[in-house]
């Protein structure tokens, strides 16, 4: 490979883990009471109104659900606590993203898997080609053309 | 011969697809909000209730130990609840001298001026909450709408729980499963 692709590669690489660093790195501090009532509350469904979550809507089970989660907050819940709570009372289906164990699992880990053996299986075509021998005209090919070419220009027009 | 590897990498993923497949088929074949059919609070101990009725008086579970107690969650503005006020009026009727079942009407997102003027205009005239104790059993007993009845054990355990509108037999049976479980 020259040293010119594999800068290429190289640079491609590097801006994947950048990108990916930039995306999945938590954010820096705590984040505050309001902050995580907002994060929960979105994950939660708002149980009178179809496809919308807690933190989006106005019904007053909405607000209420709202300052049950700040209150448990101030208590010193966890995050999964309140999750939880709110799973025990309502079943799973209170939750707008799938859980990330049992049966839920498997929303998570599938695109992974399919992406990684995708990525694989690129790379693995990528060298694949890179391995065939570039076609280079011999001078017999370059003669054969040059004899087609010039039937064709001797022949006249249909 | 030799295998190529793509085969083996489209074989892997056409099996990781049809797995995915079939997952999600078996969880679409259940209606995905299934549990929201039926009340997990069955079988468990009633959540704590606190209310001040429209009359002023305060109404708490602790108070209510030893009674069973049919909690109804309903508003002025919801049709389904218009259509078994008949049926929680002619059971309240002939139950209203009982000692040991309370029928209690908690509203659920309304204001306090629409559901002081239903009941008067309706003849509620058994306990109705009016004050944000009411919102606070809205979400403890997980309620998804109106109107929702839950009848809680004179021992404090949730016994029976309809989702949608009550008819004077169900509330004959709520009843009946108190009185049994004493």
């Amino acid at each position: 490979m020259s040293t010119g692709r594999k800068l290429v590669w190289v640079g491609l690489a590097v801006l994947a883990v950048l990108v990916l660093a930039v995306a999945l790195w938590p954010s820096s501090g705590t984040p505050t009471v309001r902050a995580r009532t907002r994060s929960l509350a979105s994950e939660l469904r708002c149980v009178d109104c179809e496809g919308l979550s807690v933190a989006e809507s106005s019904t007053a089970s909405a607000r209420q659900t709202r300052r049950d989660i700040e209150a448990r907050i101030r208590r010193g819940q966890s995050d999964q606590d309140i999750r939880q709570v709110y799973v025990d009372r309502f079943g799973e289906s209170i939750l707008l993203k799938p859980s990330s164990s049992g049966i839920g699992v498997i929303v998570w880990a599938l695109p992974v898997i399919v992406l990684v053996v995708g990525a694989g299986g690129l790379v693995l075509a990528l060298r694949r080609w890179g391995r065939q021998p570039r076609l280079v005209a011999t001078d017999a090919d370059e003669a054969l053309v040059a004899q087609a070419r010039a039937r064709e220009g001797s022949e006249p027009d249909a | 011969m030799k295998q190529h590897p793509f085969r083996w990498i489209a074989l892997a993923v056409g099996i990781a697809v049809a797995a995915f497949a079939v997952v999600l088929a078996v969880n679409v074949s259940t209606d995905p909000r299934a549990d929201s059919n039926s009340s997990r609070l069955l079988g468990k101990a009633a959540p704590p209730f606190s209310f001040t009725d429209l009359a002023g008086k305060k109404v708490t579970s602790a108070d209510l130990v030893g009674k069973t107690v049919i909690l109804n969650f309903w508003n002025s503005w919801c049709a389904p609840c218009r259509d078994e006020l008949p049926a929680l009026q002619r059971w309240y009727s002939t139950h209203r001298d009982d000692t040991d079942v309370v029928l209690i009407g908690v509203p659920r997102d309304d204001t306090s001026g629409a559901i002081r003027a239903a009941a008067r205009q309706d003849k509620m005239d058994w306990a109705v909450a009016n004050d944000h104790g009411a919102e606070a059993a809205t979400l403890d007993y997980a309620t998804r709408g109106q109107p929702e009845t839950f009848a809680i054990s004179p021992n404090g355990v949730v016994i029976a729980a309809q989702i949608g509108p009550v008819n004077v037999s169900t509330l004959d049976k709520m009843a009946a499963y108190g009185r049994r479980a004493a």
